[in-house]
């Protein structure tokens, strides 16, 4: 098995493969759970990072964890088989559904802050932990809106279902600074009240205004409020791991580089282009 | 709220978002409304990479083309969602060249039926769309004739 996340990481894509394999200093990158299949050969790019000793998260985005209905085997099994195929320390997944009655949404959707929705979620990341041959890391998601019926906040939230499954924490610092945006409170009083020493690794990404609502969007710059919400978490106590995630609109290498720069600078762990 | 009630609230906001089933009681719709917008966003960014030359064809227009046709209709997978618009563009004779190269290439290849994924042509096939010619042969897809500019 290869070692956990450490320093500064890129989401993989295979639009920027090239982009990717070319940085000097990579030692962590993630994959979209979902665009590896198990059996068949890694993409070009991934098997060459690999090759390098550079650890590979996958990343899961169809599971539907936060689902009132069991959570689908075969979507387990899968994330299961990616995670053997690539050596992988960890798997990570969203505290979110993304299916009900039969339909798609097409995306991550928040739950009820309730114990209810506590209880499924939590007896879905066991029934997922039971099969999955490695530690899962759970992301709290970004959302434009809120329940009606919230019973706890969202530090409770998810310290009750982190302190239930043992799961580590994802921690997505664009979230945060979505969520505050949008939905009210204070960002960095959510830092001060996280199991900050749960934090497997971080995301970082950019996002847009439209509408009167921040879109935490991947495929805009990241803006200055996340990366001084980067520093804030850092001062509290440094994450091993951060990671930058774009997800279209790629701009031009040097941009990218500087982004990935702009990470390193507002962590302090060592650059990687 | 029980686990069944969980499940149908989830059910009720999904067809909220996804199928213009109405508002469940008690969500702010500002914040709910801008939230069944960026799925159409995003959903249009997927089935972009699916059926990159149909929204290369429609350019500028293709996100509102899209979250037009979208709007209440649930997803069926970016590639069918991509192939359903392509063939409603080209019965209304507003499907841009280039997705007609597209759409001839992607019929010449595979069976589609509307309403289970596409299975690979096992028979040798000619497929034509908005003017563009495909043909496929032992699995091997030409385009034959480009749609006129």
């Amino acid at each position: 098995m290869t070692t956990g996340p450490s320093g500064v990481g890129i989401g993989w894509r295979s639009e920027i493969a090239g982009f990717v394999a070319g940085l000097p200093g990579l030692r962590f990158v993630e994959v979209v759970a979902e665009a590896v299949a198990p059996a068949g050969p890694l993409p070009d790019g991934l098997a060459e990072l690999r090759g390098r000793g550079v650890t590979v998260v996958p990343h899961g985005v169809k599971l539907s964890l936060g689902g009132a209905e069991p959570v689908d085997p075969a979507r387990v099994a899968h994330l299961a088989g990616v995670a053997t195929a690539l050596d992988a320390p960890l798997v990570s997944e969203h505290i979110a559904f993304v299916r009900a009655g039969g339909l798609e949404a097409g995306h991550l959707l928040p739950l009820p802050r309730s114990r209810e929705a506590v209880a499924a979620v939590v007896a879905n990341v066991r029934r997922a932990q039971a099969e999955l041959p490695v530690p899962l890391a759970l992301e709290p998601i970004a959302a434009l809106f809120d329940w009606p019926d919230d019973e706890l906040d969202e530090a409770d939230f998810l310290t009750e279902i982190l302190d239930a499954t043992g799961a580590l924490l994802l921690l997505d610092v664009a979230n945060v600074h979505a969520n505050a945006r949008n939905r009210g409170g204070d960002p960095a009083a959510l830092l001060d009240r996280l199991p900050l020493d749960r934090i497997a690794y971080v995301h970082v990404a950019g996002g847009a205004e439209q509408g009167g609502f921040y879109h935490d969007t991947h495929t805009d710059p990241v803006p200055a409020e996340v990366l001084d919400l980067v520093r804030e978490l850092c001062g509290r106590r440094r994450p091993p791991a951060l990671l930058l995630e774009r997800d279209g609109h790629y701009p031009p290498a040097a941009e990218l580089r500087g982004e990935l720069d702009a990470l390193a600078a507002a962590s302090g762990y060592p650059v990687v282009t | 709220m029980t686990g069944e009630d969980l499940a149908a609230r989830q059910a009720e906001l999904v067809a909220a978002l996804v199928a213009g089933g109405p508002l469940p009681a008690g969500f702010a719709p500002a914040p709910v409304e801008a939230a069944r917008r960026a799925l159409l966003r995003k959903r249009a960014g997927d089935v972009a990479r699916h059926w990159p030359l149909l929204a290369a064809g429609l350019g500028d227009a293709w996100p509102a083309t899209f979250a037009g046709w979208a709007a209440g209709r649930p997803t069926n997978g970016s590639l069918r969602d991509g192939w359903d618009l392509a063939r409603e563009l080209r019965d209304q004779g507003t499907l841009p060249s280039l997705g007609a190269e597209e759409l001839a290439v992607r019929e010449a290849a595979s069976r589609y039926d509307g309403r289970g994924a596409p299975r690979p042509r096992r028979l040798p096939a000619v497929a034509r769309a908005g003017g563009a010619v495909a043909a496929q042969l032992a699995g091997r897809v030409r385009l034959l004739r480009p749609a006129p500019r």
